[in-house]
């Protein structure tokens, strides 16, 4: 076993509803881009192995319902995340709009161990339209008004930015880090009889 | 050797059966061990994508095809006796077979390095059935079998996949090996054999420990699959329970971990790592004693297991803990679903509720049996011989101070340690005579004795001496030796049951200088005996009722819990299974159309479902839109009334609509016109600048204060008559006093016009214009047009208001909302240039106007005719000719005038002066119900643009009818089924509206979801607590979060449509017939089809969301409808019986 500790990384993906989270979370995982994505109804998660400075780490990606009056059931979801990836459709100003907003949410219900410093990533979705209403540069500028927040512009439909996007997210919460070993894993487990394939044995064959 | 063993007990049996026939028997056998190996070795790889390759299923195939190879070989023929003879047959074919050749040298290497093949590898997966002939062959060979050789060379030859083209040159050439009657030499088994091995040499073997894809995420389909092959035949887990599921650890009196793990999934609760790691030497427990291969035999075990055993102590005192030693080394190549076997068979006994430990020695082992305080035995553990059992007893004996102490004490020998007290060796029964002692036997050792110990703890035995010490005087105790003064503080639990234990006074209970046996009287012997008994009995009493008051402790919880989830009354099922069809439908209905038995209706539908054909007619009834007994007469009238009244309210809030698309396109024109500007202009945009340019979209959208434009223009003579204006209106002269007054500013900058804004009313809103006109070379035409387009939507409206009719309505929407839709494309055509786009975004709104007008136009006034066109297909035909529209309407003849006049008529005879707030709550909804009515059922081929715009329909008029509620995610997929059933809107509409009367409590402003939970909690509680207990180990997910979706859409969501009805159907018609809340019943019903496989894999909270949401519309939903008809009855049952 190379590497004894796995680590879990929960992203949440947070957002008003059509902005693109359900598929920027599988045009990650799965590399794929369907339009015959539903909404979104309570929630669902995908995984994905990364690597990040050469350590393997779990991503479980959370995504979540986009409409706010569903948000009471967040709470459920939101603990313990490492990371919260907020989303916006570059096309529709309100849903940049609304990012304050979900970031406060989230604050409040995963209650983070430091607020301040807790690593959230932002993106601005369907860079591949045209009729694109929320420049770069306010985006940017709202990030760095918040405690200098990454932004990536992005298109899930093209898979432009996705990737580094979401290596940016995995680093950044890995520094967050907070390590769950996946339960199958057995650290320093107890071998005491190397030889003996677990079928009868008599005698005074004592490893101990 | 063991395969060489097993071969030749294979042919060893075979002679008795076939001097005369010549084996085909034993042949059939052997190849159809080998056909069952090779099925579930594939079946592994289709699983899996790959075979580890020290699965179980690999060795098992190798040891099929070792014996059909050892069978009949000419071994004394070919000098074949001391090594496995197979593998010698290889190297001697090794010669003549290149790939026999191949495998040779790679043998050779691999048996040069023993280490290579890991023992681990050999064992077989507990759940996977033996081969027939390994369960033929005797066990204790087997497993002698040093593992390292075990099967070698076939192993290797699969892996290299060159065991099939081995076998092939062996029966080709089997004269030269094999007997004339072998199976290899058979022209039929023998091509059979070598064509059977050619699957498995095409797979892929992983070598990988853990290989990541599998560890971490086995899909769901994985899991169901492999739970259904590890199954074997079995049907699904429906019948298996009793009615209650009432279990309770036999052991489990005062703690959770104490007892031994019964079979169930407890033991597989805890996680493993952390099980593994508990038996280490750590912070919370030293590890006293420790020693392999001790073997126990668990429950449903037909032989005793080696396992690993150690003796922890901790805070609270001393634990046994045994574990088999398949947990504790051969994980590499198990599975979860394997693994649970052997959690369940692990011991954990606390040595504090434990009172006699006895001893059976004898010439095969030692055995070692803990009896507890309630009189239960503990599965009993053997020792390899050589004083294993006595280190271990001298281990316990130390850990048990100083609170106490086994009783008689080990007897300490100088040299050779201590040794079992001579005197207290007993024979069976238990309390006998005790032995003289004086009879010192060297080898006493060997020879076979019972004892048995007591274990006695000081602390309780002090309270108990003390508060007994009559009792024991009156039963004529023996004089005792004065207790040593201990510690009273009692660090052990103490109940009842330890005290009535602990009170025979027979065995003494502290004190006694070690290595003095104690001399029992026959008096005190028999008086000791007596309350022993009158103990036992009175434990036995006890418990028994203590059981009973707890069975009617569970029951009355059911009752009060469940009782309001379910009717009292039971009806049957009798004769409904085929459901309502069509002819019974028709036999139902009188002459006039009306049926009356509506509980036979319900009945029918609850047992057996509608036929597709009549679910339109039956589904009003069922939502209780119809009324039973209504006539067809009455029927239709409702139809119409419901028409009419779903027409009005759409021709209401489709004027609303109209406004807001208004609104939205200018402010999204805005906000592109001050995108393309700041990147076009060296304007120093600053933070400042980026949160303006919001406020700005903001204003545009809502703060456009709705009042008329006092500035004097031609049009505004004609409307005196209204206080309020929609905002359309308003742009046009917005436009008009533009054209004069901003014109000369062209050449100004954007900020002036910004500060400009407190002194013109409606500047704020025309800002974004202003800004583009100055850019446009077109300026003339431009409000023009606009004026055109925003009259044509008017004069549309009023000509609809005017017939009353909806449909009119909606091609000016689609006109409107080409607006919106349309620009986007005109931006692709004029991309190029930034300047270029700047132009094009304000050029098209007027242009589209323009290419809608004409169509509108005509569908205006032929309004039937036209068909509601959904935005979405008028985006696609209008966006190809929006270009060339903006040049051949450009010279448009200024009607504006007279129309205009007009547009005033759908809001005011609607008595449609509509409050900001109002059209800003709509709006709101009507972007959502836009987002989720396009991405809804897009797989469905009934959603085609136009039946989408239907379901839009549904949703607003909904919405519009319950503003209060709003529009929330998931009703769509409610209302959807509904279209698809009903096909035309108004019907659907009204049944969604009584659908919605229950769910709306769904949502979250609804308190039923918590409710759901709830009842869900305390079903599962009740009906299985296997499950409950890993719901609730695990993350504790009995909160239930991962049922959400199926609660809020009624399972829309988990089943296919075909299968959504139905479900539907059933969840209505139970309302009365069985339970107001079918939904709770159909979901444990999908709980319990795959509850094996959620305790197989212990899922978690994730787990549990992950395999719940990847089986999403793969469910065999005939079953769980039926097994959720039969958990109502379950619970029916329960309650009737009290």
């Amino acid at each position: 076993m190379s590497s004894r500790k796995k680590v879990l990384l929960k992203v949440i993906i947070l957002g008003d509803s059509g902005v693109g989270k359900t598929s920027l979370m599988n045009q990650f995982v799965n590399k794929k881009f369907s339009n015959q994505y539903k909404a979104t109804i309570g929630a669902d998660f995908l995984t994905k192995e990364v690597i990040v400075d050469d350590r393997i780490v779990t991503m479980q990606i959370w995504d979540t319902a986009g409409q706010e009056r569903f948000q009471s059931l967040g709470v459920a979801f939101y603990r313990g995340a490492d990371c919260c990836v907020l989303v916006f459709d570059v096309t529709a100003p309100n849903t940049f709009k609304s990012l304050e907003s979900w970031r406060d949410e989230f604050l409040i219900q995963a209650s983070p161990r430091d607020p301040d410093n807790f690593p959230f990533v932002i993106l601005g979705n369907k860079v591949d339209l045209d009729n694109r209403a929320v420049s770069a540069k306010r985006a940017q500028q709202w990030c760095q008004s918040k405690n200098d927040i990454p932004y990536f512009e992005t298109s899930a439909k093209e898979a432009v930015n996705v990737e580094l996007a979401f290596q940016t997210i995995a680093r950044n919460a890995l520094a967050q880090e907070t390590e769950a070993e996946l339960y199958n894993e057995f650290p320093d487990q107890i071998k005491l009889n190397a030889n003996d394939n677990g079928r009868n044995r008599d005698g005074d064959n004592c490893a101990c | 050797m063991a395969a060489q063993n097993k071969a030749e007990s294979g042919s060893e049996e075979m002679p008795a059966a076939t001097p005369t026939d010549p084996s085909a028997e034993q042949k059939e056998r052997l190849i159809a061990a080998v056909k069952k190996e090779v099925k579930q070795l594939m079946e592994e790889a289709v699983t899996r994508k790959f075979v580890h390759e020290e699965s179980g299923g690999v060795t098992a195939l190798c040891g099929a095809v070792e014996s059909c190879l050892g069978q009949g070989l000419r071994r004394r023929a070919l000098g074949l006796f001391k090594t496995s003879s197979t593998t010698a047959l290889l190297h001697k074919i090794a010669k003549h077979c290149p790939e026999a050749a191949l495998v040779s040298a790679r043998v050779l290497a691999a048996e040069g390095a023993p280490a290579t093949r890991s023992a681990s590898g050999v064992e077989r997966r507990p759940s996977a059935p033996r081969p027939p002939l390994c369960k033929r062959g005797s066990g204790s060979l087997l497993s002698q079998a040093p593992p390292t050789s075990r099967y070698l060379w076939i192993r290797i030859a699969l892996f290299e996949r060159q065991l099939a083209k081995i076998i092939e040159h062996l029966v080709n050439n089997a004269n030269r090996y094999y007997e004339r009657d072998a199976l290899v030499a058979d022209p039929d088994y023998g091509s059979i054999l070598s064509s059977l091995l050619v699957g498995p040499c095409a797979l892929e073997y992983s070598k990988a420990k853990a290989p990541a894809c599998f560890w971490t995420d086995p899909p769901a389909d994985e899991l169901v699959q492999r739970h259904r092959m590890s199954a074997g035949t079995t049907t699904p887990p429906s019948v298996r329970r009793p009615i209650l599921n009432f279990k309770r650890s036999l052991n489990a009196s005062s703690d959770d971990g104490s007892a031994i793990s019964t079979g169930t999934g407890k033991a597989a609760g805890s996680s493993a790592k952390d099980y593994v790691e508990s038996l280490h030497q750590n912070s919370t427990a030293t590890l006293l004693y420790g020693k392999n291969n001790v073997r126990v035999q668990p429950k449903d075990v037909e032989e005793p297991m080696p396992g690993y055993l150690s003796l922890h102590q901790t805070a609270a005192g001393l634990v046994i803990k045994w574990t088999p030693n398949q947990l504790m080394n051969g994980y590499a190549e198990s599975e979860g679903i394997d693994k649970s076997v052997y959690w369940a068979m692990s011991l954990q006994v606390c040595v504090w509720e434990v009172v006699y430990v006895h001893v059976h020695r004898s010439q095969a082992s030692d055995a070692l049996i803990l009896v507890g305080q309630d009189g239960v035995q503990r599965p009993p553990i053997h020792f390899p011989k050589g004083g294993h059992l006595l280190s271990f007893l001298s281990n316990l004996e130390t850990g048990l101070l100083p609170h106490g102490q086994l009783d008689p004490p080990l007897w300490s020998q100088r040299g050779t340690g201590k040794v079992f007290g001579r005197g207290r060796a007993r024979r069976r029964p238990m309390p006998s005579l005790c032995e003289s002692g004086e009879t010192e036997e060297p080898e006493w050792e060997e020879t076979a004795g019972d004892y048995v110990f007591r274990i006695v703890n000081n602390a309780i035995a002090d309270r108990e001496a003390m508060r007994h010490s009559l009792l024991e005087r009156a039963v004529q105790s023996p004089p005792r030796t004065p207790r040593r003064p201990l510690a009273s503080t009692s660090t052990t639990s103490s109940d009842s049951s330890t005290m009535s234990v602990d009170c025979p006074p027979s065995a003494g209970l502290n004190g006694h200088p070690p290595l003095t046996p104690i001399p029992h009287q026959p008096v005190e012997q028999a008086a000791s005996i007596e309350l022993v008994c009158s103990t036992m009995r009175r434990q036995i009493i006890s418990r028994a009722f203590y059981g009973w008051l707890a069975y009617c402790r569970h029951l009355s919880t059911v009752r009060t819990h469940l009782s309001g989830l379910v009717h009292p009354n039971i009806v049957p099922a009798g004769g409904a299974e085929g459901g309502l069809t069509e002819e019974r439908w028709l036999a139902m209905t009188d002459e006039s159309g009306a049926i009356h038995d509506k509980d036979e209706v319900y009945r029918l539908v609850y047992y057996g479902g509608v036929q597709h054909d009549i679910r339109r007619h039956v589904w009003p009834y069922l939502l209780g839109y119809y009324e039973f007994g209504s006539t067809a007469e009455q029927r239709v009238e409702q139809d119409m009334a419901c028409r009419r009244q779903y027409e009005t309210t759409m021709s209401e809030w489709l004027c609303v609509e109209a406004i807001v698309r208004q609104r939205d396109r200018e402010a999204t024109a805005a906000s592109i016109a001050r995108l393309t500007e700041a990147s076009g202009k060296l304007k120093p945009s600053d933070n400042n600048d980026a949160s303006e340019v919001f406020e700005d979209d903001c204003s545009v959208i809502s703060d456009n204060p709705p009042i008329v434009s006092p500035e004097p223009s031609e049009n505004e003579q004609k409307r005196p008559d209204k206080p309020v204006l929609s905002r359309a209106p308003s742009i046009d002269e917005v436009d008009n006093i533009e054209m004069d007054s901003e014109r000369d500013k062209e050449t100004k900058q954007n900020g002036e016009t910004d500060n400009s804004d407190n002194k013109e009313l409606d500047v704020d809103s025309l800002k974004d214009f202003d800004d583009d006109d100055v850019h446009l070379k077109s300026v003339v035409e431009n409000p023009d047009m606009r004026r055109e387009s925003i009259a044509e939507i008017k004069r549309l409206a009023e000509g609809i208001v005017q017939k009353g009719d909806g449909r009119g309505l909606l091609c000016s929407v689609d006109s409107a909302h080409v607006n919106g839709s349309d620009f986007r494309s005109s931006i692709d055509e004029n991309q190029p240039s930034p300047v270029q786009q700047h132009t094009s975004v304000i050029i098209t709104n007027p242009s589209v106007d323009l290419a809608a007008s004409g169509s509108p136009v005509s569908g205006g006034t032929t309004a039937t005719v036209s068909p509601a066109r959904s935005p979405l297909g008028v985006v696609r035909e209008e966006s190809q000719s929006a270009g060339a529209s903006f040049d051949t309407l450009e010279p448009a003849d200024r009607h504006a005038p007279d129309t205009r006049s007009n547009c005033v008529s759908p809001a005011s005879s609607n008595g449609g002066v509509y409050s900001n707030e109002l059209v800003e709550s709509f709006a709101l909804n009507l972007h959502r119900i836009e987002k989720d009515v396009q991405r809804c059922d897009r797989n469905y081929p009934f959603f085609t643009d136009e039946n989408l715009d239907k379901l839009r329909n549904i949703m607003c008029t909904y919405v519009w009818e319950h503003l209060e509620i709003g529009y929330m995610q998931g009703m769509c997929d409610l209302a959807a089924p509904l279209l698809v059933m009903m096909r035309e809107e108004a019907s659907a509409h009204a049944l969604f509206n009584s659908l919605m009367k229950r769910a709306t409590d769904n949502f979250p402003s609804g308190q039923a979801m918590d409710a759901h939970f709830a009842d869900m909690r305390s079903l599962i509680q009740i009906l299985d607590c296997e499950l409950y207990e890993l719901m609730h180990a695990h993350g504790d997910y009995t909160h239930f979060y991962f049922c959400y979706r199926w609660f809020l859409l009624d399972f829309k969501r988990e089943l296919l449509y075909q299968d959504v009805f139905a479900a539907w159907e059933l969840i209505w018609a139970a309302r009365h017939v069985s339970s107001e809340h079918m939904v709770l019943f159909l979901a444990l019903a999908l709980l319990e089809t795959y509850r094996d496989v959620i305790l197989a894999n212990t899922m978690d909270f994730t787990d549990i969301i992950k395999f719940f949401n990847e089986m999403a519309e793969r469910h065999d939903a005939s079953a769980v409808l039926s097994l959720a008809r039969e958990l109502v009855l379950q619970v029916q049952t329960l309650i009737e019986n009290k």
